[in-house]
């Protein structure tokens, strides 16, 4: 048993489990709240509940008054749902987010292609038009497998009745493989969305890094042909990371678009090349392409990192050594199921990198 | 979605941000003279990020609240003779040493804070270190209002912020934060906002609140809770300052580094005073000192360091050097209580049997080898009647103050001991983090107060000890000092407990 907790005024979603708290879900999927005890006694992550249930749990006294508690504050890192809840936390609403609201919607499969050996392009026609920005993603409802799966769109805006998804088959994963080795043209799934707080923040007029790993260049390819598409003058950056040339999947498609526009620079990296793949571009790890390509200078530039975590890690250490920091960083973590549940302690410094 | 309100962070930025204004006649170089001259570069003030956003209506209205709660459990505790209720009368000289060590140290803060709060150009970091300020001043004031019932029931309790000006082992605490105050605004967040109250403070806290509770003293334990509501802002301030710092100017990296080495190096000097609280001085323990540094030291700031990594910051120098000496310093800095017992301000005693079990098992590599036959001795020499005290002064370390307590990580039997030379003197230090925080700063150090060094220069009245601490310190002699055992804090107590 789980429940939902919207936050607002962001609306992202949290599955919390049974007996857990919102703060600890928050942090294992991605979500930031202000925090810093962790325990009930500083306040930091007061919020304010606006709709549902919850046991507040251990909450001191003095971090969570008795004035408060009738207000309906609690803190998030005690605070155990007992139902669906909506909590208003001390959040910032970035100002390029648009709020598309979520909807469900019946995604009817209309192309399955190879992009690579482990890559899958799938792409479905949707019952009406999702309006979304470049760089969120859609959750999936697989039949068969429990709960949903997370997958980035490819697509840009512009092609609003569809929704294109890169999806990489994961080892043991149920959920990747009957999409792989089960799905057929002309299945009906269903698909929620828009989620997510990756997007291109246009009203930033810096110069764009775009940095995808494997199945992780979905996000940046729908930014970028959005970018383009909109006749956007500011100098965009397509690093493509992949094991080998038979990994590096659409490259044609961006060197197409790299030809025609002046200020799109398409730069893929390939660490481990085959023999036969007479490979003349960069060779090594794709942060390294990039700290290679910037002479490890960032300064000046907006980021935007998919793919897996370890690429996204590294990559965030690249951009800092260069002097980018949290606030012209921004990512999407490609986290499996089993990564989820694995999640390390981590220390407040950063909020979202 | 709903029409975007006027959030948290707009209402904030019109109470804090707006309230500063542009300087049109007087040159602002002046206006902030500080800013400069540690050679922090700030680029651009916009970019701080307010670590926390309490307006001051909000943060009245919270306090008082606080107030009315905390003063409602003290109360209690004077009307039910709370003072009973701790687990050991031994307890109480735990609260006689954070009373004279620690709660001035609030006041320190608290004078800091406004310091700085006036000397930053940037002025989401002047009103988040003005706010600090004020928890400062609230905290000293709570504090002492929470351990004041005890001065009617027990001894050395009468003179604290004399005795913390004066005594030699309150130079410690003392000391650690005239240098942080006599540094620049800069230094001196990195080394309370940062170093002290976000990478340290919870081995300060947490065992010491947890002590009060494990013992029985309710209005402690309250004062800490109460407290703690506000240490939050305090640690989120120096994270932003940290990272602040970093991010304005790649020229700051290496002066951060340095203050984070020094600071963190001389916060764990002061710790050795909380290391000793929590092995001997706690009759309920909580954790050991070793255990605690594990918790909040190897693991949490395991996690931040690898953290500000990313900065091309690394872990404290001498991170190493603690971490073997998690093993030995309180038991090192006890020892040294027990024998200096007649000149210090609280009582001392052996640990009991059980007492030492316990410390043999908590401390497997080090207790039996080196520390449990110095009980075992004092025990045999108690018993014979002959409870001994140090006669000669100690030599102190010119940087920390402590005395020459602390032994050599690579060989634990002997002393460590280093000394330097600056303009024909020589100067004594305890240690390699010591010795070069010295040798960055000589011009600052040989200011050095240092206790022992002044009652032989004559400056402390005597010339017998005796004198000094009846005169000089203002300790009631035979009352405030000397053993546990035989004291009147323990006749008192026996004879409530037996009525």
């Amino acid at each position: 048993m789980s429940y939902l907790v919207t936050i607002e005024p962001t609306g992202e979603e949290v599955e919390v489990e049974e007996g857990q708290t919102i703060l600890d879900a928050a942090l294992r999927q991605g979500v930031w709240l202000p925090f810093a005890c962790g325990h009930g006694t500083c306040a930091t992550c007061k919020c304010q509940l606006v709709e549902g249930e919850v046991d507040i749990g251990a909450a001191s006294p003095f971090a969570l008054m008795d004035v408060e508690r009738d207000e309906g504050k609690i803190l998030a890192c005690c605070a155990i749902p007992e139902s669906d809840l909506v909590v208003e936390a001390d959040v910032d609403v970035d100002e390029d987010f648009a709020g598309h609201p979520v909807e469900d919607y019946q995604a009817t499969v209309k192309a399955i292609v190879d992009l690579s050996p482990t890559i899958k392009g799938i792409t479905f026609s949707l019952d009406r038009d999702m309006a979304f920005q470049a760089g969120q993603y859609i959750n999936l409802d697989i039949p068969g497998v429990e709960g949903t799966r997370a997958f980035s769109i490819a697509n840009p805006p512009s092609r609003a009745n569809e929704v294109e998804l890169h999806v990489r088959q994961v080892p043991g994963g149920a959920g990747t493989r009957w999409i792989h080795e089960q799905m057929q043209v002309g299945d009906t799934l269903k698909l929620a969305g828009p989620y997510g707080q990756f997007f291109t923040r246009k009203s930033d007029v810096k110069d764009a890094i775009f940095i995808g790993g494997g199945s992780g260049l979905s996000s940046p390819q729908s930014m970028v042909l959005e970018l383009l598409e909109e006749g956007d003058p500011r100098q965009i950056y397509l690093f493509q990371g992949a094991r080998n040339v038979a990994e590096l999947y659409n490259c044609e498609l961006l060197e197409d678009l790299a030809e025609k526009h002046a200020n799109f620079h398409y730069i893929p990296a390939l660490n481990a090349p085959e023999d036969g793949d007479n490979w003349e571009g960069f060779t090594g790890f794709v942060h390294d392409a990039v700290k290679d390509y910037f002479d490890g200078k960032f300064e000046g530039h907006k980021a935007y990192l998919c793919g897996p975590p370890p690429m996204i890690d590294a990559a965030i250490t690249t951009l800092m050594q260069g002097r980018l920091f949290e606030r012209d960083i921004h990512m999407e973590r490609f986290v499996t199921k089993a990564d989820g549940e694995s999640e390390q302690s981590r220390s407040a410094l950063f909020k979202r990198i | 979605m709903a029409a975007k309100k006027l959030n948290l962070k707009d209402k904030y930025k019109l109470l804090t941000r707006d309230l500063d204004w542009e300087f049109s006649y007087e040159d602002r170089k002046e206006a902030f003279p500080y800013e400069e001259f540690e050679g922090i570069k700030i680029t651009d003030w916009s970019k701080w990020e307010d670590p926390f956003r309490l307006t001051m209506d909000a943060y009245w209205k919270y306090q008082a609240e606080k107030e009315k709660k905390l003063y409602a459990i003290f109360d209690a505790f004077q009307q039910n003779n709370g003072h009973l209720n701790v687990s050991d009368p031994r307890y109480v000289n735990a609260v006689k040493l954070f009373l004279t060590g620690v709660s001035p140290l609030e006041y320190q803060a608290y004078q800091g804070f406004a310091h700085v709060g006036r000397q930053f150009g940037g002025v989401g970091a002047r009103v988040a270190c003005q706010m600090q300020s004020i928890d400062e001043l609230r905290h000293v004031q709570t504090q002492v209002h929470a351990m004041s019932p005890y001065n009617k029931f027990f001894d050395g309790f009468h003179d604290w912020t004399h005795m913390h000006d004066r005594v030699w082992y309150l130079s410690v605490p003392k000391s650690f934060f005239d240098d942080a105050r006599t540094g620049g605004p800069f230094e001196f967040l990195v080394a309370i906002s940062f170093s002290f109250e976000y990478v340290l403070t919870n081995l300060l806290f947490v065992p010491f609140m947890s002590g009060a509770a494990h013992n029985g003293d309710l209005n402690t334990v309250t004062f800490g809770f109460s407290a703690q509501s506000d240490e939050a802002r305090h640690m989120t301030l120096g994270l932003e300052v940290i990272k602040f710092l970093l991010e304005q100017h790649e020229d700051n990296v290496p002066i951060v580094q340095k203050w984070i080495d020094k600071w963190f190096w001389r916060g764990c000097r002061l710790l050795s005073l909380v290391g000793m609280m929590m092995d001997y001085m706690l009759p309920n323990k909580v954790m050991s000192w070793k255990e605690a540094w594990e918790v909040y030291f190897e693991e949490a700031g395991g996690a931040l360091f690898k953290d500000l990594a990313r900065y091309g910051i690394r872990m404290p120098k001498y991170a190493d050097v603690v971490e073997k000496e998690k093993e030995h310093v309180s038991h090192q800095a006890w020892w040294t209580f027990y024998a200096y017992g007649h000149a210090a301000g609280f009582h001392t005693w052996i640990p009991t049997d059980k007492e030492l079990d316990w410390l043999s098992e908590k401390y497997p590599e080090t207790f039996d080898k080196y520390y449990r036959p110095r009980w075992e001795l004092a025990k045999k020499l108690e018993a014979e009647g002959k409870r001994f005290y140090s006669q000669a002064l100690p030599q102190l370390c010119t940087t920390c103050q402590v005395p020459m307590m602390f032994t050599d990580m690579e060989n634990p039997g002997e002393l460590s001991y280093r000394s330097t030379e600056y303009k024909g003197e020589k100067y004594h230090f305890c240690s390699d983090g010591c010795c070069d925080i010295f040798k960055d700063e000589p011009e600052k150090y040989v200011q050095s107060w240092l206790p022992v060094h002044q009652i032989f220069q004559g400056n402390c009245g005597g010339p017998d000890v005796p004198d000094i601490l009846k005169d000089f310190y203002h300790f009631n002699l035979g009352a405030d000092n000397l053993d546990m055992k035989g004291s009147p804090d323990e006749e008192r107590w026996k004879q409530w407990k037996s009525a």
